[in-house]
This record gives C-alpha cells, sequence and structure tokens, in this order.
C-alpha cells in the first residue's frame, strides 16, 4: 500500500466531485429540501392549529367576549363565515369537519338571563372534532360557573413527563443525515465504478502501479469527507433556520465514519456483483428504497405495523439514524453507543467483503 | 538490436475458444510494430497478456526482459498503455489527467512537455468529457507517455475515429518513434499499419497468418501491379481475354494483373486495337489489404462479421 498513490486518486476526486452537478444536488439540495418540505407539513400537526369556522348572526357584545375566549385557548384558529351565507350550502361546498353557529339572539338572551345556545355542528368521523368540542365545551364552561358565581374547587395542574419537548424536526434532521449519507455514498460508490468498468477507465488504471485496494481506500475517504460535509450542511441549516438544538459528541463523529464507510463498501459490493451498468443502478434503488421509508427516517418505528417494525430491524440504516438521534438529539449517550456498535460490525463486515472481491477488470 | 518483446507458442483460450492460438513475436528497440487484423482475430487479447492485463495460458512471454509473470511489478512500471476505447476522468482537465496518471509513478516526464508532445496546448484546461474523439486519443497516448516508458502499446488507437482526426493520432505515434520508442500498435487499418510501421504482423482466428516489413509482405503475398483500364469495351475484355493475361471484369473496370516486366508492354499493344475502347488507365500496386483478401479469401470488413 502506496500513501502516494491514495493521495493521486483523493486530489482527483477533490478536483471532479462537485463539477457534477448531480453531485452538488444530492449532497445539498436533496436534504435541504426534504427538511422543508417534510417540516412543514409535519410540523404544523398538534399544534393548536384547528381552523374553526363561525358563522355569527349576532351582532351584541356577548358573542364577541364568547369568541375572544375562544381565540384565548390557543387551540382553535377562528375564521369567519359572511352572516348572509346558506350555511348548509357553505359546509357542503368546503367539506367542513367542525362549523360553530351563534345565533341572532344570543346576546340579547343572555342578557335577559335566557339560556343561549350556540350551535355546534361536527363531523365525528373527524379527529379534529374533539379538539373542537373540548375548546368550545370548556369556554362555555367556565362562562357558566362565572355567571352562577361559582368557585373553583378543583384546578388541574399540567406538568410534562418529558425533560425537554422534541419537535418532529428533531426526530426528523438526524435520520435525514442518515438518509444523505446512505444514498450519496451507495449512489456515488456503485456507480462510479459501474462506470469506470464501462468506459475503460478500470482497465487503464489496471496499467498503472496503483492496486485496487488503494482505490478503494480512497473511495472510502472520499466519501468520508463527504458525509461529514452532509453532516455540518444540515446541521448548519437546522440550527439556523429552525434553532434546533443538536450536538456533535464522539458517538456522533464514530457513527459518521462506520456509517459512511459502510454505506461506501455496499455501494462496491452492489456494483461487483452487479455487472450492468443499468441493472446496478436498479440494484442500488432496490437496496436502499426500503431503508428509505423503513427505518424510521419520515415516521417513528413505533408507529408501523409489527411485521414492518421486525424488517426495520434489520436494515442498517434504522440504526444509523437512531444512533445519530441519540447522540445528537435526545442526549442518550447509552442508545448511541449500542447503534454505533451494530453499524461498525456491519460495517467492518462489508468493508472486508468489498476488499475481497474488489479487482480492476474481470478475467 | 536489443529485443524488447519476446513471445513464444503464447496460447489464451476462453472455454473452448481458442482466442490466441500459439503466436511468435520478437519484437526490437526503436521500431513501430504493428498487429494488424480484423475484430476477433485476438490482437487485443495478445497485447493485453503483454500489458498484465489478462494471464496467458501457455507459452513464453517476456516483456523488457522480465518475465510476463513473475516480473508484472518492473513491467508495468516501465510500459505505457493506450488501452482499446480510452477514457479519462471526464470532469478532470486534460492537464489534471496528466498530473493524475503521472501521480502514480515514480519516474515521469512533466505534464507541461506532454501536452506539448500530444499537441493539446490549447485544451490543456478544458474538461476530458468536452473533447472530441481524436483529442481523447491524444491525451491518451500523452498518459501512456507519463512514465517515459521504453515500450509503449497503442490498442486500436484510430478506430472510430475520422480521418482528419485519425492522420492527427499518426502525427503523434510518428513523433514517439523519433523518441526512440518501441511502440506496438493494433489496428484493422490496413492503410495505419503500412504507412506507421516497421514491422507488420498480420493477424486471423487467434494466429499470425503473415510477418515481416509491409513492404516484405506486400511482395511476399501481394498479387503485384494491377493495371485497371477504365471505361474498357467488349473489345477490350476480349483482346485481353484471348491474349491469356489475368484479369477480372467489374463495373466498366477491367483489371490486368502485371505478372513479369513484359505485362504493361503487353497490354498497351493490346489497348491499341482497332475496336478497342477505354477513357482511362492506370497502376496500382498491391496493399496488405490484397494480402489479407488472399491469406483468407474474406475482405477485412467481411472477416470481421
Amino acid at each position: 500500500m502506496k500513501p502516494k498513490h491514495v493521495m493521486v486518486d483523493l486530489k482527483g476526486q477533490a478536483r471532479s466531485f462537485f463539477r457534477i452537478k448531480s453531485n452538488l444536488f444530492w449532497v445539498f439540495a436533496f436534504p435541504l429540501l426534504l427538511i422543508v418540505i417534510f417540516g412543514a407539513i409535519f410540523s404544523n400537526m398538534g399544534v393548536g392549529t384547528v381552523t374553526l369556522k363561525v358563522q355569527n348572526l349576532d351582532e351584541g357584545a356577548g358573542s364577541q367576549e364568547l369568541l375572544v375566549s375562544l381565540n384565548q385557548t390557543g387551540m382553535v384558529k377562528l375564521e369567519f363565515i359572511d352572516p348572509s351565507t346558506d350555511l348548509d350550502q357553505y359546509v357542503k361546498d368546503n367539506s367542513l369537519a367542525h362549523v360553530m353557529v351563534i345565533p341572532a339572539n344570543y346576546s340579547a338572551n343572555l342578557a335577559a338571563n335566557v339560556t343561549a345556545t350556540v350551535e355546534l355542528r361536527l363531523d365525528e368521523t373527524v379527529s379534529t372534532s374533539g379538539t373542537v368540542f373540548n375548546a368550545v365545551n370548556g369556554v362555555v364552561n367556565a362562562k357558566n360557573l362565572r355567571m352562577a358565581g361559582g368557585e373553583v374547587h378543583i384546578a388541574i395542574e399540567v406538568g410534562s413527563i418529558v425533560q425537554k419537548r422534541f419537535t418532529f424536526l428533531d426526530f426528523f434532521v438526524p435520520g435525514i443525515i442518515g438518509l444523505t449519507i446512505m444514498t450519496t455514498c451507495v449512489f456515488n460508490v456503485q456507480g462510479t465504478i459501474s462506470r469506470f468498468r464501462a468506459n475503460g477507465i478500470f482497465r487503464k488504471l489496471a496499467t498503472t502501479p496503483m492496486t485496487p485496494f488503494e482505490w478503494l481506500l480512497s473511495r472510502i475517504l472520499w466519501h468520508l469527507f463527504i458525509s461529514f460535509l452532509t453532516l455540518a450542511v444540515i446541521m448548519g441549516f437546522g440550527i439556523l433556520l429552525y434553532g434546533m438544538n443538536m450536538t456533535i459528541n464522539l458517538a456522533v463523529i464514530l457513527m459518521i465514519v462506520a456509517g459512511s464507510a459502510m454505506f461506501s463498501a455496499l455501494g462496491m459490493i452492489v456494483a461487483r456483483f452487479v455487472k450492468n451498468e443499468e441493472t446496478a443502478s436498479m440494484a442500488a434503488n432496490a437496496i436502499t428504497f426500503p431503508m428509505m421509508f423503513l427505518s424510521g427516517t419520515f415516521f417513528q418505528l413505533e408507529l408501523m405495523p409489527t411485521y414492518l417494525q421486525q424488517v426495520a430491524a434489520v436494515l442498517p440504516l434504522t440504526y444509523m439514524s437512531q444512533g445519530l438521534r441519540d447522540a445528537m438529539v435526545y442526549d442518550n449517550q447509552a442508545g448511541a453507543y449500542f447503534n454505533l456498535a451494530v453499524v461498525a460490525v456491519i460495517g467492518v463486515v462489508f468493508v472486508i467483503v468489498a476488499v475481497l472481491i474488489t479487482k480492476w477488470e474481470e478475467e | 538490436m536489443e529485443t524488447v518483446i519476446e513471445v513464444k507458442g503464447l496460447i489464451k483460450r476462453y472455454g473452448d475458444l481458442n482466442a490466441v492460438n500459439g503466436i511468435d513475436l520478437d519484437v526490437k528497440a526503436g521500431e513501430v510494430y504493428s498487429i494488424l487484423g480484423p475484430n476477433g482475430a485476438g490482437k487485443t487479447t495478445s497485447v493485453e497478456i503483454m500489458e498484465c492485463l489478462r494471464m496467458k495460458t501457455a507459452g513464453e512471454v517476456r516483456i523488457l526482459g522480465f518475465d510476463i509473470e513473475k516480473g508484472q511489478k518492473e513491467i508495468r512500471k516501465r510500459i505505457g498503455v493506450l488501452p482499446q476505447s480510452f477514457n479519462a476522468f471526464d470532469y478532470l482537465t486534460v492537464k489534471e489527467n496528466i498530473e493524475y496518471f503521472g501521480g502514480l509513478f515514480d519516474r515521469r516526464i512533466a505534464t507541461d512537455e506532454l501536452i506539448e508532445a500530444v499537441q493539446l496546448q490549447d485544451k490543456r484546461d478544458a474538461w476530458f468529457t468536452n473533447l472530441s474523439g481524436g483529442l481523447k486519443q491524444r491525451v491518451g497516448v500523452a498518459i501512456a507517455m507519463v512514465n517515459d516508458p521504453d515500450l509503449i502499446f497503442l490498442d486500436e488507437p484510430t478506430t472510430g475515429l475520422d480521418p482528419k482526426a485519425r492522420r492527427e493520432v499518426w502525427e503523434v505515434i510518428r513523433k514517439l518513434k523519433s523518441r526512440n520508442k518501441t511502440v506496438i500498435l493494433t489496428t484493422h487499418y490496413m492503410e495505419e499499419a503500412e504507412v506507421l510501421s516497421d514491422h507488420v504482423a498480420i493477424m486471423n482466428e487467434g494466429r499470425f497468418i503473415a510477418m515481416g516489413t509491409p513492404r516484405e509482405i506486400i511482395d511476399q503475398y501481394g498479387s503485384g501491379n494491377t493495371c485497371v483500364v477504365k471505361g474498357a469495351n467488349a473489345a477490350a475484355v476480349e483482346a485481353v481475354r484471348s491474349a491469356g493475361m489475368i484479369h477480372e471484369a467489374k463495373n466498366g473496370d477491367l483489371l490486368v494483373r502485371m505478372e513479369d516486366k513484359g505485362s504493361l508492354i503487353k497490354l498497351v499493344g493490346l489497348l491499341s486495337g482497332a475496336e478497342v475502347n477505354y477513357d482511362e488507365v492506370l497502376i496500382k500496386g498491391s496493399t496488405l489489404e490484397d494480402v489479407f483478401l488472399k491469406l483468407t479469401g474474406k475482405k477485412l470488413a467481411e472477416a470481421e462479421q
């Protein structure tokens, strides 16, 4: 092994890598797009933004007071329907799941000490209906209590059992780091080997003193660099744009090293066993695609059926993503090192296989 | 003269197929030696064994005095190779590609000197992927020279190039010769072998069917000079036929073999007959193409199918 040969190939990669536009896309644009898109979709869920359409036919102060209280709960977002609108038609046209009507006599009844009514129409099959009912019910109860001159005898004190509140992005972003490292390493390494075999570069390299092992080592090292770049870009993005709280520690660094080497070696294995260039790229897809969706990048594993969880348990990306999450966000060092151990073992096996099967050309 | 390549009874088998079927070769220092033949004749397999890219099945091969199996490492350091359908790194420039391969050898020629040798000064900073086929081959020759090798293999350096680009590559090959390099050239263009080489081996179906200088081969296997009488009328054909000259009438042309010194005078006499008419007369020498046809009964292009 001559370090000089490895350096020559590393230099070549450093010069050419970002001249290929698609590499820029996969390393930078793709992960950031995923974060922006999925961040936007999921961060709206579960945060007090159920929309409640209100048709207020009442012009008095009583209805205004009710709406202000309802708004203060933060559980619903109020939007108003013009009083002249045909409500039944409007509900149908807009497929509303919940709507509230304040009748014209609401304030008058309230002032006259006659029972005032608000009408709440709910679609019980929609999960947010419960939220709407609870919000309205709470406000109405509080008002009743106050008007009846009652006192609060039982109060609820709400506390959280988790020390930190984790958002969807806290869960999602470390997974995206793992996912991006997987796709970049597998596709790049497989693509390079298949291409170099087809266009004769390996035949040329075979006539030089460089050994296949030196070449392979250089490729693994280069993708290690790219993986750390991925980590830096995605972390920076999460911190700057979403104010996320992520830490770098030894476990994170070791996980990036192990995961990157593991996936680079996987790319080599795919390219060696599947000779045809196009078939090899399909094989790489076939291997990475299930991992994208089943390794708990987009959804928590607990939300998946048991048999899919069992599938996830044999996918290497599962451990890499979970380990990164444990180390970067959840501050769970024990979990991080367990996952690291799994990735390291798979990584070592893959790299050994890749070294053993790598040669310049088929006889 | 020093022997650079010594091959005795080289055989390469793939299963039942004998790709190379017992060839002998002796190449001296400083010459351009062409191995000529149709696709599938075994040229590339033969040179790839000499380049340490493939294992031989049997026979003896010595390159620059080293045994092909024991001396692989030493041989690799001392030879330069332009492989068949060569490609360098698409997204490195000409200069960067040469630097890359130069970096792999201990002994190396300066990049600028190589760029100049293949006349690519104005493409120095162009990406390899943006070069035309002929320019790519010249980069390949420059890379093959990067370790200042004594022996250079050029495996079909002009296949797929247009005639102009082909001539430009020829210029570069001539320069190699002027630098006293030994060049092994494989080609399926007869003209290329004739123009460039000191020695030629014609290969067909895994064997050498003729060897020597282009002149020797043409003299030995060629059909001599042929007189072409264009636009010959029936009386002309009849005159040649009745005089017993070897001939062939083709597309209105009459081809007459010049068997000996007297043949030309004899033909001119026949052509001055009263009824005889023709447009043009020219004399054509024999080419390697004719040799191949004569030796195999096939034209080169046919042999490739």
